[in-house]
């Protein structure tokens, strides 16, 4: 008989905090001799050979992924929090109207808006949506908290740079208003006038463009794969 | 019963002063905080006799970050993710833990669908923690077949975490109120498929690993807690139900979905790293049972109670929560001034903080190579130590 029995284990019923507890007592392993133990030992040794040699046999049995080889077929699952970006419509426009919930909703200052009133729309219209990816944990809290949908997580994770600074940047495209405010706006000529185009990089956006200690200031597109 | 403290000076001077240098066998050594069989930045300073332990004494503060400080200036819901960080193998039931306490202070409402999601998830998760134990427990008595098998089998599991909440590790997925998304329209088949995976997979480990006399001699009678030992020191999940006390809050005090579900505590007999390695080994299978049980009826209703925008505003008190985590019992305590979401001090009683302090009565009178495995079979995250 072995000495590990699987079905050693006692069921009883005991008393814990006043309720009834099944509880399953552990078996107890036991020794009988020394010439029993030496044949148990060596059948337990081939009993894992046995249970690991088929893995050696059947490659079909192989699970590890070959990454970066499987780039091409690789794909994340549709709720993967990898990188925050705005939702834009067919034109390129966000729905973000600067309300600031998702920027007090971050619990490590990861977001910071810069607003202005609209020349046009006489609105408040989102200048720069700053995120820091170097600081954001992907806790989802800003997607989660944002009540107009302007938000979401997607699933490209492949952000190593050579510099930190490159990590910090504008999530809108454009300064102006969102997509709702400029439907409002009738005259043609206005409607031109609505937005300013920005790169990820423009403004004021904090380490971005400016240098560091041992780390000169740097241009967007520069350092990255270089 | 006595208790024995010591300082870290009584540790490097030498027991008997009479022995001249050269003739003792008696010296100091440091187990950790950078070692391979530590599991993450724990230091234990050992006063050996040859090989042989006399004292050891955890030394901590190597990866103290300040999450209860921290607490101080988020609002609860903010702090959750934080507690992601704490126990990371528990990360969901972390979160929930949390979020009870909150809830039971707020007087907020959640909805059966809510609690059978995080009831699933925790036992999901729960099984995940056991595995990866199982894995790096094989690995640390030097297996290491059992180390890729802990890390394939929990992988299937990040995938299905993936899918619903779309993190990994540090999940943010209970809030106060319910859990943040729905759960995905393939996570129930899933998690069927990944239940008839599992079980053919924890037989074969039994064959392998519990069956086997190499790892039966180095767990067998090696590290033995008394019950009055491990309730003494604050010991709890596992290790203290292996100690043979059935204190598991599952049982002890429903929550969740917990008291619909039918299962049994496993528990050990003398406490010895064999009862703490079949208590988890037993555990994982409790756990799938659960998970088929879940699996048979999932409630209707909404996810959330408390919409985003809203505060989530805390009465004075002091107010306390607890729950069963993968490694024992963890309680949050919130002190609240009222009338903000912000509490006044927050603090974690963390499982593995006493688990760690029953080794201060394991090792002594043992081998280092056995106190490799008492450390192995309390199953420790150092991160969950200091928060
Ligand atoms: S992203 Fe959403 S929450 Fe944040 S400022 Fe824009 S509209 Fe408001
Ligand atoms: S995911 Fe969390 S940390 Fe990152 S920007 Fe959003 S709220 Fe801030």
């Amino acid at each position: 008989m072995a000495l590990f029995d699987p079905k050693g284990a006692r069921a009883e019923t005991r008393q814990v905090a006043g309720k009834s507890v099944a509880v399953l007592l552990a078996p107890r392993l036991v020794r009988r001799g020394f010439l029993h133990d030496v044949f148990y030992g060596l059948k337990s040794l081939l009993t894992g050979m046995r249970v690991t040699l088929p893995y050696g046999l059947t490659t079909s049995r192989i699970v590890t992924r070959q990454y970066p080889e499987n780039r091409g077929t690789l794909k994340m699952y549709e709720r993967y929090r990898a990188r925050l970006t705005f939702i834009r419509d067919g034109q390129g426009r966000h729905t973000c109207t600067g309300c600031r919930n998702c920027e007090k909703a971050c619990p490590n200052g990861s977001i910071i808006i810069e607003t202005a009133k609209g020349a046009v729309t006489g609105k408040n219209e989102v200048q720069r949506f700053i995120w820091r990816f170097d600081a954001c944990t992907f806790c989802n809290l800003c997607v989660y908290t944002c009540p107009f949908d302007a938000l979401e997580m997607k699933g490209d994770f492949e952000h190593a740079v050579f510099d930190r600074r490159l990590l910090v940047y504008n999530l809108n495209s454009y300064a102006g208003p969102h997509a709702s405010l400029w439907d409002k706006v009738e005259d043609e000529e206005q409607r031109k006038t609505l937005a300013t185009k920005i790169s990820p990089y423009d403004g004021k956006v904090p380490l971005a463009g400016t240098s560091m200690a041992g780390c000169p200031a740097r241009a967007h597109g520069e350092g990255g794969a270089s | 019963m006595t208790v024995q403290a010591y300082t870290l000076d009584d540790l490097v001077k030498r027991l008997d002063p009479q022995a001249t240098e050269g003739a003792s066998q008696q010296y100091f050594l440091n187990l950790g905080p950078q070692h391979p069989a530590a599991h993450g930045v724990l230091r234990v300073m050992l006063f050996l006799d040859g090989e042989t332990v006399v004292r050891a004494i955890p030394v901590l503060g190597y990866i103290h970050r300040g999450i209860e400080k921290m607490g101080e200036s988020l609002s609860t819901r903010q702090f959750i993710h934080l507690t992601d960080r704490l126990d990371y193998l528990s990360a969901l039931m972390n979160n929930w833990a949390v979020a009870r306490t909150v809830e039971k202070a707020a007087g907020i409402e959640v909805s059966p669908r809510a609690e059978w999601i995080r009831t699933i998830m925790a036992e999901l998760q729960r099984l995940q923690s056991h595995l990866l134990w199982l894995g790096v427990l094989g690995m640390d008595l030097g297996a290491f077949t059992p180390f890729l098998w802990g890390f394939r089998d929990r992988e299937e599991l990040t995938y299905i975490f993936e899918e619903t909440i779309g993190a990994r590790l540090t999940m943010n997925y209970v809030l106060p109120g319910g859990v943040m998304s729905d759960i995905h329209p393939e996570f129930a088949a899933r998690v069927k498929k990944y239940v008839a995976y599992i079980r053919p997979k924890i037989a074969e480990y039994e064959a392998l690993l519990s069956g086997n006399v190499i790892l039966e001699e180095r767990l067998r009678n090696i590290g033995r807690l008394s019950a009055e030992d491990a309730v003494s020191i604050g010991a709890t999940g596992p290790v203290l139900r292996a100690s043979g006390v059935a204190l598991d809050l599952r049982k002890a005090s429903p929550y969740g979905a917990y008291d619909k579900l039918e299962f049994q505590v496993p528990v050990g007999t003398v406490g010895d790293s064999w009862d703490r390695y079949w208590v988890r080994f037993e555990e994982m299978r409790q756990s799938i049972a659960m998970i088929e049980q879940l699996l048979g009826g999932i409630p209707e209703g909404p996810h959330m109670s408390v919409k985003p925008a809203v505060k989530v505003k805390l009465p004075e008190g002091v107010h306390y929560g607890q729950l069963e985590t993968a490694r024992g019992i963890l309680g949050v305590f919130i002190a609240a001034a009222g009338g903000s979401d912000v509490p006044y001090r927050i603090h974690l009683r963390s499982p593995t903080f006493n688990n760690l302090w029953s080794v201060t009565r394991l090792a002594p009178g043992w081998r280092i190579a056995d106190l490799v495995a008492i450390l192995t079979t309390l199953d420790l995250v150092i991160p969950d130590i200091e928060r």
